[in-house]
């Protein structure tokens, strides 16, 4: 474990310096914990004078007695999935470039001849991409409470989050939402000499979240308790598979024999 | 020290070393020679616990790879054919860091950063990015690498390439003493100068071991030697007379000085001298010319491409 927090240390500093990582998930955390919602709750009753959005309540929730707070906990909805490309995008950005700089530098050799053992560097590596994920998908989401709630305080009058879809979606689908891409991305870096294309395995995961925001407004299913439940099952049902993929992958002479090198 | 025995690594289908055998003594400086694709890296890499054997034995220090590889790796150095760095962190840093992984105590770890950097000269840019030095800096820092948690075996690929003439001499004086620290040295350069120079032994492989000798016993183990005879005056009116003599399997004449190949010069050279003499010679010295490493591995080489 020591050595396991050693690369940590080493490869946060590094990530903290390279702004390509740490710049496109500031922007996403502004749009989707601060813009947007600030955007929406304020400008809710021009909102509710469309009468296209009108229709869509009427439409998917049939005739409500308050339908500011309908449309509003549908927003949530909407925001909450938005903001798991945090989680998704953070270790997709990290591990590629942690692991393939090493590639890049000739620097895994002379670190598999320590007595450093194989999985505490995957745990190094896993750490460094996973850490930062949790943590700001973590602070994006109070930062999203924060703001709605505050929001809607001073224009509604009331604090809608946090809700019971909240409270999962923040603490548990989103860590293993990280969890899933920091190993895909462990993955995928050993078999790639390009951290651009291995980076794209975050665009893989950011499309079924568009999409179940597409079938929300659509109107198909509307994003519930039970669904989330279900989908947190089936996510972790894949996690040991994919960790026992990236074990193996980390293995001394699987690295300098197999790995696509530079 | 290191024991190798019946050692063979194939890559699916590729052979990349086969059957070698070698014993590596405590403090020796132990060459390995041979052609790009020869198996040097791949030995290094079963040595140093890397990669595993397809068959064979290895021993280092008593311990087997597969069962104490911590162990070796807790004993050995490692400078690779093309050493990396951290580019964007200091000189220092990256030192510290791969030094953190040995059991040593913070205080010898630093003491050792400091001395190695000031051995070679990088102790004022201690604190610049590694990806500020140049290449001959960035090998003399890998080779700091190598040392920091002082190894007693210290494997070292091509440990001079990318140095100035300066920093190489330096280098190679830090080799040779490291003799005397009862550090074992296994050295795969191409360099045969700088392997005739420093080590006590030389291997030369081309996926299967084709000598293992000290440079004296290569240079000793051949029935012919190239001898340098001194005239006084001109030597080409001998030319004729050390051709017709049949020991002499060639002759070279430049100036004063006649070049010759000859078989068995224990025997032969007496009846050289003396035919020389009676035809009116004055032979002002008589010296034998060492074959070089360089002309001792191109020898060997071709043999082995010939058979």
């Amino acid at each position: 474990m020591k050595n396991s927090l050693t690369i940590f240390k080493k490869e946060i500093k590094e990530v903290i310096r390279n702004k390509n990582i740490w710049l496109p998930v500031l922007i996403v955390t502004i749009i989707f914990s601060i813009a947007m919602p600030a955007a929406m709750i304020l400008g809710s009753n021009a909102i509710l004078k469309d009468p296209d959005t009108v229709n869509f309540i009427n439409r998917m929730f049939g005739d409500v007695d308050n339908p500011m707070r309908v449309l509003m906990d549908f927003m949530i909805k909407q925001l909450i999935i938005f903001l798991l490309m945090i989680p998704a995008m953070v270790p997709s950005l990290i591990a590629p470039a942690s692991i393939l700089m090493e590639k890049e530098n000739n620097t895994l050799e002379p670190l598999l001849a320590t007595p450093l053992k194989t999985p505490e560097l995957l745990l190094g590596k896993a750490m460094t991409a996973f850490i930062p994920a949790f943590a700001l998908s973590t602070i994006s989401f109070l930062m999203l409470t924060l703001v709605v709630d505050v929001a809607s305080y001073i224009k509604l009058g009331f604090a809608p989050l946090p809700t019971p879809e909240w409270l999962i979606v923040a603490f548990v689908l989103s860590p293993i939402l990280s969890f899933i891409l920091t190993m895909a991305s462990v993955i995928v870096s050993s078999r790639s000499t390009d951290i651009r294309s291995a980076q794209g395995i975050g665009a893989v995961v950011i499309f079924p979240i568009y999409l179940i925001i597409g079938l929300q407004l659509a109107g198909f299913f509307m994003l519930n308790i039970t669904y989330l439940l279900v989908g947190c099952l089936v996510l972790l049902a894949v996690c040991p598979l994919l960790l026992r993929l990236a074990v193996r992958i980390f293995d001394r002479e699987n690295i300098l024999t197999n790995w696509k090198m530079k | 020290m290191i024991k190798v025995a019946n050692l063979t690594k194939r890559f699916k289908t590729v052979t990349a070393v086969e059957d070698i055998s070698f014993n590596i003594g405590e403090s020796e400086i132990f060459a390995f020679l041979g052609p790009n694709g020869a198996g040097k890296t791949t030995t290094i890499r079963m040595l140093s616990t890397l990669i595993s054997p397809t068959s064979g034995q290895v021993t280092i220090d008593g311990k087997n790879p597969a069962d104490d590889g911590d162990y070796i790796r807790s004993i050995i150095g490692l400078l690779t054919e093309t050493p990396g760095m951290y580019e964007k962190i200091s000189a220092y840093d990256n030192l510290d860091y791969y030094a953190s992984f040995y059991d040593i105590p913070a205080q010898r770890r630093r003491h050792n950063i400091e001395k190695y950097l000031k051995m070679f000269d990088l102790w004022k840019r201690k604190d610049d990015p590694a990806g500020t030095y140049s290449k001959g800096m960035k090998q003399k820092l890998a080779l700091s690498r190598a040392l920091v948690h002082e190894p007693r075996i210290l494997f070292l690929d091509e440990p001079t390439a990318g140095l100035d003439p300066e920093s190489a001499h330096m280098v190679r004086q830090f080799i040779d003493s490291l003799k005397h620290e009862n550090t074992t040295v296994f050295l795969s350069t191409h360099n045969l100068e700088e392997a005739s120079g420093l080590s006590d032994r030389v291997c030369i492989i081309k996926k299967k071991i084709i000598r293992i000798a000290s440079l004296a016993e290569l240079q000793g183990s051949s029935k012919s030697k190239r001898m340098e005879i001194v005239f006084s005056d001109g030597a080409s009116k001998f030319l004729t007379l050390l051709e017709k003599i049949k020991q002499v399997s060639s002759v070279e004449i430049r100036d004063n000085r006649a070049f010759l190949v000859v078989d068995e010069p224990h025997q032969s050279n007496p009846f050289i001298i003396r035919s020389l003499v009676e035809k009116g010679a004055d032979i002002l010295y008589v010296n034998e010319i060492k074959a070089s490493l360089e002309e001792i591995y191109l020898g060997l080489i071709k043999d082995e491409e010939t058979r």
